[in-house]
């Protein structure tokens, strides 16, 4: 801890609020991108019990325009959401040993949770940038192409990959708001984090199941 | 038949320009009702009377014994070697000075964090002797005990994650020292003053949710709930500063 003794201007004559309001936006960013994403799985995994439920849902988003607003809006506040959580991954050596060494040596469920998050994090920058990149130059979306894209074979191993990441991502992003925002409290935590972890089990097994009907859809 | 143990325990004094830090092992056989305290007494007065460690009430009440023992912060005195496997690893506390092997200055750190988070009533209130004490009521004097009751032990600050990599991370301690004065009504600051002494990075926002303190605290002190009502106070305070004058609260 610095030392005090020193005489500094610690602030302007009104306090600073930034850290808090950066705070909010870290949630609310966060918040959105996981409504998104349960809503995103919905809709697609609309495919699982037609493909034409699917290409309805898809036009009604084509003919709204919305899906000219939410696309790079998504992308927006996933890259806000990137550059807001980012200030609290480790980025120097040092920090990076410390907590690596911190997390092996107390064998801590939720340290590691947050590991997983840090991890996640990274692969779904690039990938979920990629994903909203191909989708949105390829408008519109149609059940026939995704289902060409993920018969391609790169494609589905790419999902198979992005999948379980963003999912453990949500999850575990849920739980944490959840605490830090003292929404949970010490007699309620283990129950809700075990509903989580259903809760990301059936978001994965959704997800999977409408890659393997993609993969498995006749194409005209 | 009772256990052997094996200790393997950090050595490190950093006043002895020969020593280096390593970990020495000694093998000690458990006895009944054996307590990492009666281990490590028994080391220094049956191995080496070299082994610097800190202790004083036994009891779980001083914090002073507080170290890493198997990866995890947790108070010697109160850690029964029956719990632990044959092997046993301990460590300093991380974060705090060391003065040499388990022993840890934690009290120049605990001076730091009163001084940060102004640890003490803040009133305009002239302090007379002969007056009573003023009254409390029973159900708030419990509430700010169940806050109060840390032994500042330095567990949560040892198994912080965010405080192990951030130097100036104030910790569960000082925050929960802070929501202690928060709910005493003898203390007067606003809530302006309390957000500008740990309403930053380094102090509540910066708390990355990692509840290792909640899950190491020897006095189960809640934390979590502290952590939290804390960060929903002051980032609610902060709204409250951006509404029209008319809707502040």
């Amino acid at each position: 801890m610095q030392n005090l003794t020193t005489t500094t201007t610690k602030n302007s004559i009104n306090s600073i609020k930034l850290p808090a309001y950066l705070d909010w936006l870290q949630m609310f960013s966060g918040v959105i991108l996981i409504l998104f994403m349960w809503a995103h799985l919905c809709l697609v995994s609309s495919v699982i019990i037609s493909p034409s439920i699917m290409n309805a849902i898809a036009n009604f988003f084509e003919e709204t325009g919305l899906v000219y607003v939410c696309g790079p809006g998504i992308l927006l506040i996933l890259f806000l959401h990137f550059i807001l959580a980012s200030r609290k991954i480790p980025w120097t050596t040092k920090q990076q040993t410390a907590m690596w060494a911190n997390a092996k040596r107390m064998h801590h469920k939720d340290t590691w949770l947050w590991m997983i998050q840090v991890g996640t994090a990274m692969v779904i920058l690039i990938m979920g940038a990629t994903h909203i990149w191909v989708v949105l130059t390829d408008l519109p979306i149609t059940a026939t192409k995704s289902a060409m894209r993920i018969q391609s074979g790169t494609w589905f191993v790419f999902y198979l990959i992005l999948l379980p990441l963003v999912e453990l991502h949500v999850g575990i992003g849920f739980y944490r708001i959840m605490i830090k925002w003292g929404f949970l409290s010490r007699t309620n935590r283990k129950g809700f984090h075990a509903k989580e972890n259903i809760l990301t089990i059936i978001m994965i097994t959704i997800g999977l199941i409408t890659l393997m009907r993609f993969m498995l859809l006749p194409i005209n | 038949m009772s256990r052997i143990l094996k200790l393997n325990i950090f050595r490190y004094n950093p006043k002895d320009l020969n020593s280096k830090p390593h970990i020495e092992t000694f093998i000690l056989n458990e006895t009944e009702s054996m307590t990492l305290f009666i281990a490590l007494n028994r080391i220094r007065s049956e191995q080496d009377p070299s082994l610097q460690f800190d202790f004083c009430c036994r009891a779980g009440i001083c914090g002073a014994c507080a170290m890493i023992i198997n990866g995890r912060p947790d108070l010697a005195c109160r850690t029964k070697t029956k719990d632990l496997p044959d092997n046993i690893t301990l460590l300093p506390l991380p974060i705090f000075k060391l003065i040499a092997d388990l022993s840890v200055d934690t009290g120049s750190w605990f001076r730091q964090m009163y001084q940060k988070v102004e640890s003490w009533i803040h009133t305009d209130m002239v302090f007379d002797s002969n007056a009573q004490e003023e009254r409390m009521t029973n159900h708030l004097a419990e509430k700010i005990y169940e806050v109060d009751r840390c032994i500042e032990c330095g567990c949560c600050v040892a198994g912080c994650g965010t405080a192990i990599m951030r130097e100036n991370f104030l910790g569960a301690v000082s925050l929960n020292r802070l929501a202690r004065f928060i709910l005493d009504p003898r203390d007067k600051r606003t809530t302006n003053a309390y957000f500008d002494l740990v309403g930053t990075d380094e102090g509540i926002f910066g708390c990355m949710g990692l509840l290792a303190c909640e899950d190491v605290c020897p006095k189960q002190i809640p934390l979590q709930d502290q952590l939290g009502k804390l960060r929903r106070k002051l980032a609610l305070a902060a709204i409250n500063n951006v509404l029209p004058k008319f809707l502040r609260g």
